[in-house]
């Protein structure tokens, strides 16, 4: 027979270790969530295995009329959202200390779920920021940072697009950082003192596997052999890809002609 | 490099600050954050002039920004990932993979196996630096919980 409650207990806590992962929580935090969720519940026996690219919950009452239960959740897309994470973090403590009832739990987690990004604008406000700020940092003049952020500005608009069509990380940083050398090599050409090299390094920083690269370092810290290899190999992927873009067209560009400064 | 340790401060302080928007940092950490951010990348700066290899400087920087990461997690109660990712942004080696890229173009393979092994050396520096600090906070945490259950 199926314990009702023991099932809606499952439902948050596979909800919860979802959201966090999509959003780019050590493997650790995810299983931690669960495991408290379910132990707010009061039940006994619960094991999870979380790995990048999915989660698998089981748990037994202990009780001898109830089936143990399963849950798989596959976990497709990833981005990171530091916030989500932060609030289902709190959310699992809370849901631990408190008489929270599972429907009350279940209309938390689904608000933390639908909330939004910063604005658009902001976000390629903040991208353009980035972009000519590294510029700076790696021997850029003013106008090579200027050049930057319209090279961050047009790379971050285009990443998005590629993000709502589904491509995969590594084509999508392939094009972006091609973008971002066509467009500083362009700049480089028609303006005297703009450079090419710190647009090119400014914009290739935009999409540095940083995330990836400390997510596989905790993991690897707390024993997740399995899922810091996963991300070690996706940080890689990404950074094959960006140099693999601007190498393409910069080569492109010298073919046809154009004089590389 | 002509610019000063103040300018390269503010700098890497702002860059870090777009990445706080960029992976949608709580608002009331977004300040902490950039700090951790450009004192990362001044630590590595200042390695750096004090004649550590980039290799060097990088795995202290990542050392710094995991060490004020976990404090400031402690202190404002917050996962310490939240931290951690933007801070580690501007060390992470984009220039060097740049670089690599470059030299292959132009077929220059010891040019290019030097950059080559630069970056991933740095990579593995900020890797090493996470880890260390990591382990070395978890270590001294386990100890003080032992000591305060001794008496």
């Amino acid at each position: 027979m199926v314990n009702v409650f023991q099932k809606k207990i499952l439902i948050v806590a596979v909800y919860a270790a979802e959201i966090m992962m999509r959003n780019g929580a050590e493997i650790y935090r995810v299983e931690d969530t669960v495991t408290r969720i379910c132990k707010a519940g009061r039940i006994k026996h619960v094991e999870v295995f979380a790995t990048p690219t999915g989660i698998f919950v089981s748990m037994d009452s202990g009780n001898e009329n109830d089936d143990p239960l399963t849950y798989i959740k596959r976990i497709h897309e990833t981005g990171t959202n530091l916030s989500k994470i932060s609030k289902v973090n709190h959310f699992s403590r809370e849901f631990f200390d408190t008489d929270l009832s599972v429907e009350e739990g279940m209309d938390i987690l689904r608000e933390i779920d639908r909330e939004e990004e910063y604005p658009y604008m902001v976000r390629t406000l903040a991208a353009a920021i980035v972009c000519s700020f590294f510029a700076v940092i790696f021997g850029g003049t003013i106008i090579d940072a200027l050049v930057a952020a319209i090279s961050g500005v047009s790379c971050y608009c285009f990443s998005i697009m590629f993000r709502k069509l589904n491509v995969n990380s590594f084509i999508r940083c392939f094009f972006c950082c091609g973008l971002a050398a066509l467009i500083a090599l362009l700049a480089a050409s028609s303006i005297p003192d703009a450079s090419y090299d710190p647009i090119i390094i400014g914009t290739i920083m935009l999409f540095v596997p940083g995330a990836a690269i400390t997510n596989a370092i905790r993991d690897f810290l707390s024993g997740d052999m399995l899922a810091g290899t996963a991300r070690l190999m996706e940080a890689l992927l990404i950074a094959v890809g960006l140099a693999c873009g601007a190498g393409v067209v910069l080569k492109v560009w010298e073919m046809t002609g154009g004089v590389l400064v | 490099m002509t610019t000063s340790l103040l300018t390269q401060f503010l700098y890497a302080g702002l860059a870090t600050f777009g990445f706080t928007i960029i992976f949608r940092v709580p608002k009331s950490d977004i300040f902490v954050c950039s700090l951790i951010g450009a004192l990362g990348w001044l630590t590595y700066q200042v390695a750096s002039g004090y004649g550590f290899t980039a290799v060097m400087a990088c795995f202290l920087g990542a050392c710094t920004v995991a060490l004020l990461s976990d404090i400031f997690s402690k202190l404002l109660k917050d996962a310490s990932t939240i931290f951690i990712i933007p801070g580690i942004m501007p060390l992470v080696p984009g220039a060097g993979m740049y670089r690599m890229m470059l030299e292959l173009i132009n077929n220059d393979m010891s040019g290019f196996a030097t950059e080559a092994t630069q970056t991933l050396l740095s990579a593995g520096a900020i890797a090493v630096g996470l880890l260390v600090m990591g382990s070395l906070l978890k270590m001294i945490r386990m100890a003080g919980k032992k000591i305060r259950a001794a008496f």
